[in-house]
């Protein structure tokens, strides 16, 4: 629609020839006041600004890098999600760190609480016990832990502890958790014999010892049981010695307790636990250098062919040709499958070779219309004073091509995009680095579909599609500038 | 006649193009640094299928010798023994050739059918909300990649809303009876084919469109009208007639994207197809069995490139004048 | 009664720019078997009359007020099927520029004829395809041909199968717009010569919009002169052309070289014909005419008739009819 108002109202100011009027006017200036008259043009000019943006302001944009893992629980949904009732109660991401003064003792027999720094691990809890007056003597300490959510997939515990004994004593440690209805799962029992220099324990609810501790099955699910219920929740540090001759001295440094939480970030987590948000952010970086460095490349093969092809003509032209249509016969993505197998999977060469077999469009358009040029007086006047070959075309033919080059290499940059993606779709691509291609490869090969976690596959199947769609109007607009009587082919 | 060596040369052109894809594959292999049978890491790579591999290539000839044997081996389609399977590539490839033909076969005549429909029922009636669809199909066409939609409606119809098979051209095991079969394939064939035939009909829609709306406008148009031709008969007889050589023309040229768009339609539906085929050997570095492959894709798409010069020559009566310039 | 009359037709296009007043109160009657001409510079609604008369206007085409009326039969107030399976080349046909596009280049010739002839009338293809081999011989294309493709004739030869094909129904009413423009000037001789033929043989009455004057003078009665989408000057052909009053007219004649006359200076009109989304107010012709006062400028004349059914629209037109030159006036502005 657009385009016809525009070629209607070209046809109703009177002017002399379209391309001398653009020549006259043909400056930086000139022709963005042209562009920006063309609404879809500035769309896509937009719509380039944003992934620009996103991609060099992508360190400041996440705190993570795109190979940090397990920020969250694998598949977590984005923060947002919750909003739907399908994700309403769902947990997020809690790590806590308990400083010794939040412990609370609940039942000391023969013991004392007492708190010291310890080094690189802030402040210690530290439990005195007196066994060899008794015979055993034990601490029970508490924190109380809010829990309103589902129950979480993953929880990890990590207790760093020391043991000061003497060699009879036998002296356990435990870790419960005890539900908002009072039941005890245990999740970790120790017992060490004489004593312990610094450890820490560390525990992952998926891990098998934790499910023996609790008594399950390989196949239950840890987080499942303990956190069936939302309320409080008492973590409990339970300490006994028995036997010792000696007072007992046990260490407890800043227990830390994690729940991997379901909901993550702006768009969740992919496998891994690793942010999307953040792959998709550098995602954008590697498209849009390849998107313009193969447009640029194969645009510039094409025009040195074209040119060459078209001025030179005769039997170099027949062949430049020639081999222009071999190249157009190729089955293009098969081609780039089993180059980018034998030629190694990285990202220069995935850029080459889009780059060789994208050449052919700029080539020949850039031909015909060197040939057109060639019959024109400044070029014949060129040669008459002696310009070789090459000059005449670098000086006198390249800057006539410009225009039509410039539009080709825009409309090229979606397709080398799309090429790459394929390509890291398939499994072809750069496996160092994340590129949406990949992020889509990942999401088909490592459960999204099964999880449904639509937020690992809408976000960069969107992202191509947005910023292939840029630079299609932006490739447009820009042709109708530069290249009025090419608007049509286009 | 002119139509006689425009063919000609057509055919000439395909038999270059055939011939530049086959030395370049075999240079492929042979170019690599270092022995050829090296390049291949894979446990299943015996000392028998190593010499097997010499002897097939015939490594020890000189280079001159070994091409004319390599050609000679293509031509009758002797394509080698997969790595991975070590099964005749040939055989392999043929058992595929079925699933992926009837997926672009179904793919194909639904897409170019509908879209060309639809382009001319906008063209009739400009303005109206089929025309707003056709332009906004398009457009859809033009900037969603393949893959992303096919992912999309697998997730969506594959899982979420169980109602398609999720992989595979048939059940394992497969029902019982010839008709439950049939069902059986078609009900595996809904979600592949018809992902290519909603991405790809738009584009169809609107080159129609657009033909259909360049042949409105043109004078015999009108002469048909002040003939007193009913809308039909205009619309039909002249305005389609007239740009049916481009749109069959462009139905064939544009065989060579379907083929290549096998490989990711299959991928993501686990087809088992040839471009399948291509890219599981790709990824195995089974390379026999990925050269047959692309040979075989190679071919297909140089057949539908000729076929596209022939029947263009056949619908056009002006190909014997304007033949000269193609 | 006339056998064709038009009254007051008016017909614009609606377009994003506004209406363009291609047809703006037309009116002219003809009488059967005769030839009236209908002439003017390109743009000035000619082809966009013709179109009107046979309903054959684009989406944006409005027939806003008048009438067609033939045999006393109202053309425009019929059904669209109607016309379009009574009227449309079995009463009234079309000659088209037939070196142009007017033939479909993906059917053979013979039988874009042969459909006209099934479309209207009930006869067997067999008899339909006699029909067209007489219409070919008629106008002197050997039957022989009537299996080849458009690019395969020449313009002259492409002409005459399009002058064929509006023969097919045996018309009442022949429209013939520009028939020979675009043909190189012996071509041109040799279809215009065809039409006359046959216009004789067959007693047609045909309506011939043309911008070349000369081959109006060639063989019509009588001639309307066509400016920015309206008549200002109508008579016979004669009348027209030895005493026309209207400055229009005048110019255009003077811009015709007078082989007879010997050697003169062919002068055009200066400026050109005015847009017709917003022509100028008062006589449309004023900005261009040399006798253009302020009465001109402000008020419309209205087509009057004078002696023997010559009418003009001009309210100088004493000036022309005292026989004043004045275009020989007028210094020509570059």
């Amino acid at each position: 629609m657009s385009q016809a108002l525009t070629a209607s109202k070209a046809e109703v100011s009177p002017r002399g020839s379209k391309t001398g009027r653009m020549r006259s006017r043909s400056g930086f200036l000139g022709f963005w006041s042209q562009f920006f008259r063309r609404p879809y043009g500035v769309v896509g000019l937009a719509l380039l600004a944003v992934y620009v943006i996103l991609a060099v302001a992508a360190p400041w944009l996440t705190p993570y890098r795109p190979s940090d893992t397990f920020l969250a629980d694998r598949l977590a949904a984005p923060s947002w999600a919750g909003i739907f009732p399908r994700f309403r109660g769902v947990p997020p991401t809690k790590r806590l760190v308990i400083p010794a003064s939040d412990w609370k003792a609940t039942g000391l027999v023969a013991a004392t609480v007492t708190r010291q720094k310890v080094e690189n691990n802030g402040e210690a809890t530290v439990i005195n016990l007196s066994p060899e007056a008794t015979g055993s003597a034990s601490a029970d300490l508490s924190w109380t832990l809010s829990y309103p959510y589902d129950p979480p997939k993953t929880f990890e515990v990590n207790i760093p502890y020391a043991v000061e004994a003497p060699w009879d004593a036998s002296t356990s440690l435990s870790f419960k958790v005890v539900d908002p209805s009072g039941t005890e799962h245990v999740v970790w029992e120790k017992t060490v014999y004489g004593s312990s220099d610094w450890k820490t324990q560390k525990l992952d609810s998926r891990d098998y010892t934790v499910k023996m501790a609790l008594g399950l099955s390989f196949f239950d699910d840890p987080a499942q049981v303990v956190f069936a219920e939302r309320g409080d929740y008492h973590l409990a540090l339970h300490v006994e010695s028995s036997g010792g001759s000696a007072p007992v001295r046990v260490t407890v440094g800043e227990v830390g307790f994690n729940v991997l939480g379901l909901l993550h970030g702006i768009l969740g987590t992919d496998h891994m636990g690793a942010d999307l948000w953040t792959q998709l952010l550098y995602g954008a970086r590697i498209s849009l250098i390849i998107g313009i460095v193969a447009a640029i490349m194969a645009v510039a093969i094409g025009t040195a062919i074209g040119l060459i092809s078209g001025y030179m003509g005769g039997a170099v032209d027949e062949f430049l040709m020639r081999m222009a249509d071999v190249f157009l016969s190729v089955p293009t993505l098969p081609i780039l499958i089993i180059l980018s197998a034998f030629f190694g999977k990285n990202l220069g060469n995935i850029i080459i070779l889009v780059a060789a077999f994208a050449w052919m469009g700029t080539a020949r358009v850039v031909r015909s219309q060197t040939l057109s040029l060639k019959q024109r007086a400044f070029v014949e006047s060129a040669r008459a004073a002696g310009a070789s070959d090459g000059y005449i075309m670098v000086t006198h033919l390249l800057p006539n091509v410009f225009p039509l080059v410039v539009a080709n290499a825009v409309l090229m940059m979606p397709v080398a995009i799309l090429y790459e993606a394929s390509l890291s779709f398939l499994g072809l691509g750069d496996p160092r680095i994340p590129t949406w291609g990949r992020m889509l490869q990942n999401a088909r090969a490592f459960g999204a579909f099964t999880e449904f976690a639509w937020w690992w596959l809408i976000p960069p199947g969107l992202a191509i599609t947005l910023l292939s769609l840029s630079f299609t109007l932006i490739g447009n607009a820009v042709n109708e500038v530069l290249n009025p009587r090419y608007r049509e082919r286009a | 006649m002119g139509y006689r060596t425009y063919l000609l040369r057509r055919a000439f052109y395909a038999l270059i193009v055939l011939f530049v894809i086959l030395s370049f594959n075999f240079a492929l292999f042979r170019l690599m640094p270092g022995d050829p049978t090296s390049l291949i890491i894979d446990p299943r790579f015996t000392p028998e299928a190593k010499a097997l591999l010499e002897k097939q290539f015939g490594l020890n000839d000189h280079p001159i010798v070994q091409y004319g044997k390599y050609l000679w081996s293509l031509l009758r389609f002797d394509l080698g023994r997969s790595f991975a399977s070590q099964r005749p590539v040939r055989q392999e490839l043929m058992e595929r050739l079925p699933n992926t033909i009837s997926l672009f076969l179904t793919s194909f005549v639904f897409m170019a059918g509908i879209g060309i429909a639809i382009g001319v029922f906008a063209a009739a009636r400009r303005g109206s909300f089929t025309e707003t669809f056709v332009t906004g199909a398009g457009l859809f066409t033009y900037a969603v990649p393949t893959f992303f939609f096919q992912l999309l409606l697998l997730m969506l119809f594959g899982y979420y809303i169980r109602i398609f098979p999720i992989h595979g051209t048939v059940s394992a095991p497969p029902p019982e009876g010839f008709w439950p079969q049939v069902l059986d394939r078609l009900h595996h064939l809904v979600l592949p084919a018809g992902s290519n035939v909603i991405i790809g009909f738009g584009s169809w829609a609107l080159y129609t469109r657009n033909a259909m709306l360049e042949a409105l406008s043109q004078d015999y148009i009108i002469t048909a009208r002040a003939k007193g031709l009913s809308q039909r008969a205009v619309l039909y007889r002249h305005a389609l007639r007239s740009v049916l050589p481009p749109i069959v023309t462009l139905v064939f040229l544009s065989l060579p994207g379907l083929v290549t768009g096998a490989v990711i339609t299959e991928t993501i539906f686990s087809w088992h197809g040839v471009g399948r085929y291509l890219i599981d050997a790709v990824l195995k570095q089974d390379f026999p069995a990925a050269q047959g492959a692309f040979y075989l894709i190679a071919i297909a798409v140089i057949v539908s490139n000729f076929l596209a010069d022939l029947v263009y020559g056949l619908v056009d009566p002006r190909i014997r004048v304007a033949g000269e310039q193609a | 009664m006339p056998f064709f009359e038009v009254r007051d037709l008016t017909m614009y296009y609606q377009t994003l720019r506004g209406q363009v007043k291609a047809v703006d109160g037309v009116s002219f009657s003809l009488e059967k078997g005769k030839a009236l001409g209908i002439a003017g510079e390109s743009g000035c609604g000619k082809s966009s009359m013709a179109l009107t008369l046979l309903r054959l206007l684009p989406n944006n085409g409005r027939i806003l007020a008048g009438s067609i009326a033939m045999d006393g039969m109202s053309l425009l107030d019929m059904p669209e099927e109607t016309f379009r399976k009574t009227i449309r080349w079995k009463r009234i046909s079309m000659i088209f520029q037939g070196a142009m596009n007017a033939l479909n280049p993906v059917h053979r010739i013979g039988n874009q004829i042969v459909e006209a002839i099934l479309t209207h009338e009930d006869v067997s293809r067999e008899e339909a395809v006699k029909r067209t081999h007489d219409l070919l011989n008629m106008v002197g294309i050997s039957p022989k041909r009537f299996g080849d493709y458009p690019h395969e004739f020449s313009g002259g030869m492409k002409q005459r199968v399009v002058i064929a094909m509006a023969l097919a129904c045996n018309p009442d009413l022949v429209i013939a717009d520009e028939p020979t423009t675009a043909l190189d000037v012996i071509v041109q001789a040799q279809v215009l010569k065809a039409i006359e033929d046959l216009r004789s043989r067959l007693q047609l009455s045909m309506i011939l919009i043309t911008h070349d004057l000369s081959v109006i003078a060639q063989f019509c009665d009588d001639v309307a002169i066509m400016y920015a989408g309206k008549i200002v000057e109508r008579g016979s052909a004669g009348d027209v052309y030895s005493r026309p009053l209207h400055p229009y007219t005048a110019g255009l004649v003077r811009a015709f070289p007078n082989i007879a006359a010997g050697r003169s200076i062919i002068r055009s009109i200066p400026g050109s014909p005015p847009n017709l989304v917003d022509p100028p107010a008062g006589c449309r012709f004023h900005p261009r005419c040399p006798l253009a006062d302020d009465r001109c400028r402000a008020e419309e004349p209205v087509l009057t008739a004078r002696s023997g059914g010559h009418a003009v629209a001009c309210h100088k037109v004493d000036v022309l009819a005292g026989g004043r030159d004045i275009w020989q006036e007028q210094p020509q502005s570059a």
